[in-house]
């Protein structure tokens, strides 16, 4: 999952990104309003982080903008202004959660994880297509009830085909959502991982539309 | 006996109270002068009416003198009052009339004249003697002292009655008038106690009188104060929790990033590393805003008037804070040159020009890279005493400038944290002491320039 991280502090902006990183997510950091709006217009991202008191625009005004815009990614905003006209003003305007500074890291993963859940219109906590069981909480995918080894980027790929069910994926679209900013991504890399999930997994649980994508049936 | 004085608590007492004891001792005096003023005239009326009665007598005696009449006459009563006044004629020493109540012997031992005697059961009489046009007849004629007294009792009754009623009546009518003219400071003391507590709105009354106007014009005042007192107070807080959470939100994921079971020696080096500037950074932000919170709390007249008297070498402080940050330019390789040589008084608290010193440099030093030139100057500047701190720093352009010194107003792009506190407290401790801050770009080194510019 890609998250956008906006966020002026320096420091809590590296801890922020260190730590989630840690948490498997991909993380891109920009450090002010402006950089935030355009980034996140490109709708790149499975969700974002967005502090309020940010330089250049304010985080209230690049999330109003966006909602205005109709850019849907969820946003989880995270602040230290803990006022509850503040709260309900965030809410109001878009936002899809609201968290008070310090906040903790595992805590701030699973409410991203719940974000890109209801986002995606899905109401459990793991994901299932015919014998495979995702658990996007605990990393962790089964067969049939067995565990599965997978690596990082190969998880990353099945959660998000498996959370665009049904969907078809173009291998720009996935590439964006695996990867953050500073990674070279080699042409053939989706390709590579695709082939060790329907090894590892099932031959057939991954389709290939020829010319436009991949898909994961949800039955 | 100790008199206990207690002052009356209520404004409408206060009035009424003087309002009726003035009234009463007034008319109780208006009583009595004409009391007095009525026994004067009614001695001299009834007195006068005793001689009038007494030159009939004697009239009516010459006469009768003739008839040669022998026993005694006695005239008939004929009026109520009649029982009260009497009579006696002799005629050589022979008494020869008198009225029904008066006795056989002379009323008065005198010949002539005015005499209050007892007689009888012992009444008190007003008795006037006279002779007759022939010496050997002899009139008294008397009258009861207590009739004149019944008469004066009859007047002062009839002045002191009405006050009876009166006073309730006025007691009541003044009651009405002062509570009437009280009625608006009913209605403010109604209006303020319907108030939140947190209320601060100005109060509105719909007629006012004149004597009020100034007290809630400037209870409104006050409020006013108060309320821009509190929206400051409140920014403040809100500001400085946004300040105070991000270094701590910083601190703890830095934190959690070192524990977190994916983290290399490296990436657990790095973030614990970070957790410790993390730290240092939120001690500084706390005893930046306790001083500013110590500066805004200290009463500007209070710290202006020590600041009259009190003054501090400018060129001493400015010494003595390059001597104390000189060890932490020399670990980023700052070169820090010090122009104060000759001493320079200025208003001031040794204290807090400290403070604005250490603030100028410091923010000087960590705004500059490493291997940057401070400047520190002390100097009389056209008769002003001015320091000046000037860096080889990035500098900033004019809109940041201008809004330097907006409490917690950051410029952008630095990595080195910062509050800006530190102007915030600059710019108090300049005002404290009628000094001008002025930030602008450095022609020596070609960063920033602030001069602080005390008043000749």
């Amino acid at each position: 999952m890609r998250i956008l991280l906006a966020e002026d502090d320096p420091m809590l902006g590296d801890g922020l990104r260190a730590g989630l990183r840690q948490l498997g997510f991909q993380v891109d950091w920009v450090r002010d309003g402006v950089a935030a709006e355009r980034e996140l217009a490109s709708g790149d991202y499975t969700a974002a982080v967005l502090d309020l008191g940010l330089p250049l625009k304010d985080g209230l005004d690049v999330l109003q903008a966006l909602r205005a815009r109709k850019i849907t990614t969820p946003v989880l905003v995270l602040t230290a202004r803990d006022a509850v006209p503040d709260r309900i003003r965030g809410l109001d305007l878009g936002a899809d959660d609201y968290v008070v500074k310090p906040v903790d890291l595992h805590e701030l993963g699973a409410r991203l994880r719940s974000l890109v859940r209801r986002s995606h219109g899905q109401m459990q906590d793991t994901l299932r297509c015919g014998a495979v069981l995702l658990e996007p909480a605990a990393r962790r995918v089964s067969l049939n009830g067995e565990a599965v080894t997978l690596s990082t980027r190969e998880f990353d790929l099945l959660h998000v085909l498996m959370l665009n069910a049904d969907r078809i994926m173009s291998r720009e679209q996935l590439e964006q959502q695996l990867y953050s900013w500073g990674y070279e991504v080699d042409s053939n890399a989706i390709e590579v991982h695709i082939h060790h999930l329907r090894r590892k997994l099932h031959p057939d649980l991954i389709q290939t539309v020829r010319g436009i994508g991949y898909t994961v049936l949800r039955t | 006996m100790k008199l206990v004085r207690r002052p009356l608590k209520s404004l409408q007492a206060r009035l009424l109270a003087p309002l009726l004891g003035l009234v009463t001792v007034i008319w109780l005096g208006a009583a009595i002068m004409t009391l007095v003023d009525a026994r004067d005239e009614l001695d001299d009326l009834l007195d006068g009416h005793l001689v009038q009665a007494a030159a009939l007598l004697v009239v009516q005696q010459a006469r009768a003198a003739d008839d040669d009449d022998d026993g005694i006459a006695d005239a008939p009563s004929l009026h109520k009052y009649a029982p009260q006044v009497a009579f006696q004629v002799f005629h050589e020493g022979q008494l020869v009339m008198r009225s029904a109540n008066a006795g056989l012997i002379p009323m008065s031992t005198k010949d002539h004249g005015f005499a209050t005697v007892r007689l009888g059961k012992g009444d008190s009489w007003r008795v006037f003697s006279t002779r007759g046009i022939e010496s050997d007849v002899q009139v008294y004629v008397g009258e009861q002292t207590a009739s004149r007294n019944a008469i004066l009792w009859a007047i002062l009754h009839s002045v002191l009655l009405p006050l009876l009623f009166a006073l309730p009546l006025l007691a009541l009518g003044g009651w009405w008038a002062v509570r009437q003219g009280l009625a608006p400071l009913r209605q403010l003391s109604h209006a303020l106690r319907q108030r939140r507590p947190q209320a601060l709105e100005p109060v509105v009354l719909a007629a006012m009188p004149s004597e009020m106007r100034p007290m809630v014009e400037s209870l409104n005042s006050l409020f006013e104060r108060i309320e821009s007192m509190v929206a400051s107070e409140r920014r403040f807080t809100a500001d400085a929790a946004h300040e105070l959470r991000t270094p701590i939100a910083g601190i703890r994921a830095q934190a959690q990033v070192a524990l977190g079971a994916g983290a290399d020696e490296a990436q657990r080096q790095h973030a614990l590393q970070a957790t410790l500037a993390g730290c240092d950074r939120a001690t500084r932000l706390v005893e930046q805003l306790l001083t500013l919170a110590r500066l805004e709390s200290a009463p500007a007249a209070s710290t202006a008037s020590t600041a009259a008297t009190a003054s501090v070498d400018l060129s001493a402080v400015a010494r003595r804070i390059a001597a104390d940050l000189a060890p932490t330019a020399l670990a980023r390789h700052q070169t820090l040159e010090l122009e104060a040589i000759a001493p320079h008084a200025v208003a001031g608290d040794d204290m807090l020009i400290g403070v604005l010193v250490r603030n100028l440099i410091d923010n000087a030093m960590r705004y500059s890279p490493d291997g940057a030139r401070i400047w520190i100057h002390v100097a009389t500047e056209s008769g002003q005493p001015t320091l000046r701190v000037e860096d080889s720093g990035p500098g900033m352009t004019e809109p940041e400038m201008a809004r330097l010194g907006e409490r917690f107003y950051r410029v952008l792009g630095h990595e080195r944290p910062g509050s800006g506190l530190g102007w915030s407290i600059v710019k108090r401790i300049g005002n404290l002491f009628g000094a001008q801050v002025q930030v602008s770009h450095s022609d020596r080194l070609g960063g920033l320039a602030v001069s602080v510019r005390w008043p000749a």
